[in-house]
């Protein structure tokens, strides 16, 4: 999996001749070392920035700097090392009128921080990560909620608990999650079904936009999202966080807690032993919330139970390292009653009526879980050993997980289990980062495999159920990659590209029929990638970067026959579904200055062959009434559009942050838009820094989809069949545009002087604006949720 | 020092990963299958004789369509109707009406005719609440003519234990939603 380098940055902020007489002192000083953390070497050439002052200096040749005659305040320090990840901190030079002139230079304004930035792996795609200050204002929230932060990511949801991360308009097996290093493997292929994960395993979310095919699997499509825990201490303190988060509306309590520790054996003692270090790590996540609300009304049975463990372990020597980690996921979640929808007409009369029953929306508030629910567990457990020699870094990550889904359904007679999934899936890659050839080139080749095995009704082979969702499957797939990348002083190129080999072995009854059906399916393909990073100086950065992925048709895609409850919908699969090739081109720029903060990043997403379900309006007709039926079908598809950030120093201390996403998703064969495509929206967020303090007010404008298809595609069904096709075979049209605003206050304790306290209190949708989003499957028959005052606290020690 | 190091890690991963891989073979066998309708059977009887006729889809939803028997009967008579609901996939064959009936007081029948002249439907039987519930009840047909009769069987179970039932047709869902052709002559 991934191989982490840690860059050490070390800076010492130092004020002198502190005159009591001068008001402002500007006689202060940053400096420091800049190294590599594995190989200790100083890093020639690495900038860095104080934003504010727009000053910069490049590191010599024993990766020194310095930046004098600097006044105190607040400051923002940016290293940016060509072949690392660029790092943000935030400094305060300020002399209190409570310290005292007599101290030591030293003892007064000596500060160490260790900067850990990774080494990026790919490094002319578009990143964008969610951590510190960012990761705090989400906590308590579900992983997909909490993405939404970042521009070019919606969700698909389904109520306010089911959310899925959507990026750039694409979701569910187009985007790749790779959680500490591994693959995530669930049930992912379903629209209702969230990621397994529990965002506190990680101190750091990172979104790479556009298809990554090459590095992280060839089915990245849209995207990866890839969560990292901290490193695992290598010292003997004992630390921890604990987070407390309370949810207003759902009365939603989280607490979740960490403790990591470890030991040191140095060989003062004995020269012939070598020295060896031990780190742990403990985390646990309780979550408990019950009924939401929406402005007008509560929706019946919306709560949700989770409970998350982690545990981890490391050992290290001088050339080697080996990690375990071990996590558990386990979840249910009320699925609002009123959803539970018998037909298409059931549907049309809950649309009709604009909002549920009084029955699905009691006055009294209750935590339990009733039935329709959903209850998951997903372990994963990960091996990583890496070692180093002469030529460079070998590592070798072993994973399994295991995910069992329940859907629990309401059945007559107290009947019990309507839906199950287990899906057993083992990941290995080997990987090997060579040590740079000729001085330029440096890189890294890999193989990674996949085995999987879904069970959803008898044995493997011996299926005893033709009534399933998805068949019984054995799944195989195996690439080999190569990315080199070419460093220069202000240019990177890099390219690369891989080879994959799927076997798809399929075991099912189909419908009325009693014996079982073995499919095989062999698919393989070469994906590539190729970019261009230019630096021009320290405030311009052009990323550029063309790659290709695919992904072969999934098993809901290949086989699903039969209604989809909730969705009241008739799915078909289609068995002759080619995989869909994707060839998505980039372009980002970058810019800093003292005042000015933007990055605008360009897209442009083909893909042949795209697989979606599309409605043919005519009626299945089935004992329970009539359901429109959709079909798994393939067209060419293309996804443009940008995402544009910007932070503006309006004043000190008060600064504007911009996020706008625009895209369009055409049915390029068809020539009408794609179905179920995010709203264009835009997100202001005004902020107020003062000392610890900080308060924003943000606005969220979303646009009304205007962009959705309005004719049935299939040509081969006569006119004369064709019955719902008034919103171009959806339900109803797409919401109304919506405008929310939220606001939020937090403040920072210190506590001694390793301790310190983050209280914060953060109003979503403040003014109890009733709305619904396009992307909600709930938008048929139930407003969004209304004001939640969230507060959180969260204390490290 | 360097080739034991190289090894030492990996020989570990290829334990543990072997550890890993060992699994038993797994199964899924859930007694309480996701229940099927396959058939609905409406019984006429008028003067001791019994007509039925049948809505049935025997290879469940999709796949081949479902036979639907033309529902004949004389004009101006009265009928005690009884409804059957089969799940015969199964052998031997899930009468589904039993559970119905062990249920009443979340399922509710609905018997709409189209045009309404064609028939008069009256509920033979009461839940526990006091509403009806249609699992017995009589028919009186109107003139001679043709038209549909739509059976529906709503199900609408307690919401956190609250009882949803409450007499109309808006709560829950449909679990039977067909039409049959009538003829009266």
């Amino acid at each position: 999996m991934k191989k982490t380098l840690f860059l050490n940055i070390i800076l010492l902020f130092l004020g002198t001749k502190v005159f009591a007489q001068t008001p402002k002192d500007c006689d202060c000083f940053i400096q420091g070392i800049v190294q590599d953390g594995v190989t200790k070497q100083p890093i020639v050439g690495a900038v860095v920035l104080i934003k504010e002052l727009n000053k910069g200096v490049s590191t010599d040749a024993k990766g020194f700097y310095r930046i004098a005659n600097i006044c105190q305040g607040k400051y923002t320090v940016i290293g940016r090392i060509v072949g690392y990840e660029e790092k943000t901190y935030t400094i305060n030079l300020e002399h209190g009128a409570e310290q005292n002139i007599k101290l030591s230079e030293t003892e007064l304004h000596l500060a160490n921080i260790d900067i850990k930035a990774q080494k990026i792996e790919n490094l002319t795609q578009n990143k964008t990560s969610l951590e510190n200050a960012a990761l705090d204002q989400t906590r308590g929230q579900s992983l997909g909620e909490a993405l939404k932060q970042i521009s070019g990511v919606t969700t698909l949801q389904t109520g306010s608990s089911i959310a899925k991360p959507v990026i750039h308009g694409m979701h569910s097996n187009r985007v790749l999650i790779m959680n500490n290093g591994v693959r995530q493997e669930g049930q992912q292929w379903g629209s209702e079904h969230a990621p397994e994960i529990d965002p506190f395993v990680a101190k750091k979310i990172t979104v790479l936009k556009g298809a990554a095919g090459v590095r992280y699997g060839s089915d990245a499509i849209a995207g990866v999202i890839m969560l990292e825990p901290d490193a695992l201490p290598d010292s003997t303190v004992l630390k921890g966080e604990i987070n407390s988060v309370y949810f207003t509306n759902g009365r939603q309590t989280v607490n979740s807690g960490i403790i990591e520790g470890g030991f040191i054996n140095s060989n003062s003692k004995k020269a012939s032993k070598i020295p060896y270090a031990i780190g742990y790590r403990v985390q646990g996540t309780y979550k408990r919330g019950g009924d939401i609300s929406t402005p007008n009304y509560r929706l019946a049975n919306t709560g949700i139970e989770e409970v998350n463990y982690s545990l981890s372990a490391n050992y290290k020597r001088k050339n080697w390292a080996s990690d375990v980690f071990f996590s558990q996921f386990n979840t249910q979640i009320a699925v609002f009653s009123g959803s539970h929808i018998g037909n298409v007409s059931d549907l049309i009369e809950a649309i009709k009526r604009g909002s549920p029953l009084p029955i699905y929306t009691p006055e009294t508030f209750t935590y339990n879980i009733g039935r329709p629910y959903q209850d998951v567990l997903h372990n994963l457990l990960k091996i990583k050993n890496t070692v180093k020699n002469r030529s460079g870094v070998l590592s070798l990550t072993l994973g399994r997980q295991y995910d069992f889904r329940k859907e629990i359904d309401i059945l007559r007679g107290d009947k019990n289990l309507a839906q199950l999934f287990k899906l057993n899936t083992y990941t290995g890659e080997l990987l090997f980062e060579h040590k740079p050839l000729l001085k330029v080139l440096s890189g890294s080749v890999g193989i990674n495999s996949l085995y999987q095995e879904n069970l959803t009704t008898g044995t493997l082979t011996e299926p005893r159920s033709s009534t399933v969702l998805i068949p019984n499957f054995q799944n195989f797939t195996s690439g080999v990659f190569i990315i080199e990348r070419i460093v220069r002083k202000q240019w990177e190129i890099e390219g690369g590209f891989r080879y994959d080999f799927r076997h798809l072995n399929v075991y099912r009854i189909p419908r009325g029929e009693q014996n079982t059906i073995n499919n095989q399916r062999n698919n393989q393909n070469f994906t590539g990638t190729v970019g261009v990073n230019f630096r021009p100086n320290a405030r311009w950065n052009f990323l550029t970067n063309i790659s290709t992925a695919w992904r072969a048709a999934t098993v809901n895609e290949l086989y699903s026959d039969g209604v989809h409850h909730g969705a009241a919908s008739f799915e078909r699969g289609n068995e002759n579904l080619n995989p869909e090739k994707a060839l998505n081109t980039s372009f980002t720029v970058n810019y800093v200055s003292q005042i000015f903060e933007a990055e605008f990043h360009l897209y442009n997403n083909f893909i042949n062959n795209y697989i979606f379900l599309s409605p043919t309006g005519r009626p299945a007709l089935t004992i329970r009434g009539a359901f429109p039926e959709f079909l798994y079908t393939q067209t060419k598809a293309l996804f443009q559009g940008f995402d544009l950030t910007t932070t503006l120093q309006v004043i000190k201390k008060i600064s504007l942050n911009s996020k706008l996403s625009y895209l369009k998703a055409q049915d390029l064969s068809h020539v009408q838009p794609l179905i179920q495509i995010p709203a264009n929206r835009i997100e202001n967020t005004l902020r107020f820094d003062h000392k610890k303090t900080t308060i924003s007010l943000t606005n969220l404008y979303v646009a009304k989809q205007n962009r959705v298809p309005t004719r049935i595609i299939f040509t081969d069904i006569p006119n004369s069949e064709i019955v719902f096709n008034e919103y171009g075979g959806d339900f109803a049209p797409p919401p109304s545009a919506y405008t929310l605003w939220n606001a939020a206050i937090s403040r920072q304790f210190a506590i001694k002087k390793t301790s310190s306290l983050n209280v914060s209190m953060t109003v979503s949708n403040l003014l109890n604006t009733t709305y619904r989003d396009y992307l909600n499957r709930f938008r048929y028959y139930a407003d969004e949720i209304g004001r939640n005052i969230v507060f959180r606290a969260k204390y490290s020690f | 020092m360097l080739q034991k190091s190289f090894k030492n890690p990996l020989v570990l991963s290829i334990i543990l990963g072997l550890a890993l891989f060992a699994c038993k073979k797994e199964s899924i066998d859930t007694e309480d299958e996701n229940e099927l309708i396959t058939s609905v059977k409406l019984n006429f009887t008028t003067n001791g004789s019994t007509q039925t006729f049948a809505y049935s889809d025997p290879d469940g939803d999709g796949g081949k369509t479902p036979t639907v028997s033309t529902i004949s009967l004389k004009p101006n008579t009265t009928y005690t109707m009884t409804i059957e609901i089969l799940d015969e996939s199964k052998t031997p064959v899930n009468n589904i009406t039993n559970e119905v009936a062990n249920e009443k007081d979340e399922h509710l029948f609905i018997y709409t005719p189209t045009p309404s002249s064609l028939l008069t439907y009256t509920y033979g039987d009461k839940d526990s609440r006091n509403f009806n519930v249609g699992l017995t009840g009589s028919v009186r047909t109107g003139a001679a003519g043709t038209g549909q009769l739509k059976v529906q069987l709503r199900h609408q179970p307690p919401v956190n234990g609250t009882p949803s039932k409450n007499g109309s047709t808006s709560p829950g869902s449909d679990d039977v939603n067909i039409d049959f052709n009538v003829t009266i002559q």
